[in-house]
């Protein structure tokens, strides 16, 4: 647990505490000084309290440790690790193109206005699913929609790299198509090898340190 | 001492608020989908109810 979290815990425990001497002795509030701490500690307090550990909460739901937690993704973080260039998501993770702490937030949030709330609440259903749905095989697991382009765009546009390379120049108005989410990145023969969980069984597998196994 | 009802219900407010704080710090001591789901659906409107239980009880004491 990082320091933030352990400041916050020590804080609302701090709130818990005086709402707690206030709940124990009522009367306390028949005096002026009563009635603040009353007001302080039930209203006050405990509103700075749930603000403080929902954005706590939010910020840690974007971690790679939080998606990985539920068991049916856990193939979906191997696929990052597969040794094979042409696996966009391990490409990505393996070289630091995405923040390994929050790579699977980079890539699977709508970069608009309300994208991550929209995540978050889909991440409740995802929830609601791991606990009283049917869980399905790794395998079926799909997208709600078609990958938009403006997620990857988002970090390459303008890249040289991006611009300049001749697979993207394979007709004049390709990166204009890709820009308006015409062409997907994804179309057959480009970069269409994306998590691809049916195949790890055959596959080899980067370890950090630098050995594939 | 006997309380009155307006100190019995800021008791009750009390406890639903330290209830829900209580169980907001529980959910972070985790990083999983389960304790933000349960901050969100459990540790939020408990501490929230206590707050209106305790707003109710001033707007409704009677006395003078």
């Amino acid at each position: 647990m990082n320091s933030t979290g352990l400041i916050l815990i020590l804080l609302i425990a701090i709130v818990a505490v005086l709402a707690l001497l206030t709940a124990w002795r009522p009367e306390l509030t028949r005096e002026r000084g009563g009635k603040v701490l009353a007001f302080v500690s039930f209203c006050i307090l405990p509103v700075l309290a749930m603000w403080a550990g929902a954005t706590e909460h939010l910020q840690r739901s974007t971690s790679t440790q939080f998606c990985l937690s539920c068991h049916v993704m856990a193939d979906f973080g191997k696929s990052l690790l597969v040794d094979d260039r042409s696996y966009i998501p391990a490409r990505h993770f393996q070289n630091n193109f995405v923040p390994r702490d929050h790579a699977c937030f980079t890539c699977h949030t709508d970069y608009t206005m309300f994208g991550d709330y929209r995540a978050k609440w889909r991440g409740v259903h995802h929830v609601l699913v791991e606990y009283f749905g049917t869980i399905p095989k790794p395998e079926d697991i799909k997208l709600y929609t078609a990958y938009n382009n403006r997620e990857c765009l988002h970090c390459h546009a303008g890249a040289r790299a991006y611009q300049e390379a001749s697979s993207h120049h394979k007709s004049p108005e390709m990166l204009a198509l890709a820009a308006s989410n015409q062409l997907s990145c994804m179309s057959s023969n480009c970069h269409d090898i994306v998590h691809d969980v049916a195949t790890l069984k055959d596959a080899t597998f980067w370890s950090p340190q630098g050995n594939a196994k | 001492m006997i309380p009155t009802t307006i100190e019995r219900r800021i008791r009750w407010s009390g406890l639903l608020v330290v209830a829900g704080l209580v169980l907001q710090m529980l959910t972070l001591l985790s990083i999983h989908p389960l304790a933000f789901v349960s901050f969100l659906l459990l540790g939020c409107p408990l501490v929230a109810a206590g707050m209106l239980l305790y707003l109710y009880s001033l707007v409704s004491d009677d006395t003078p």
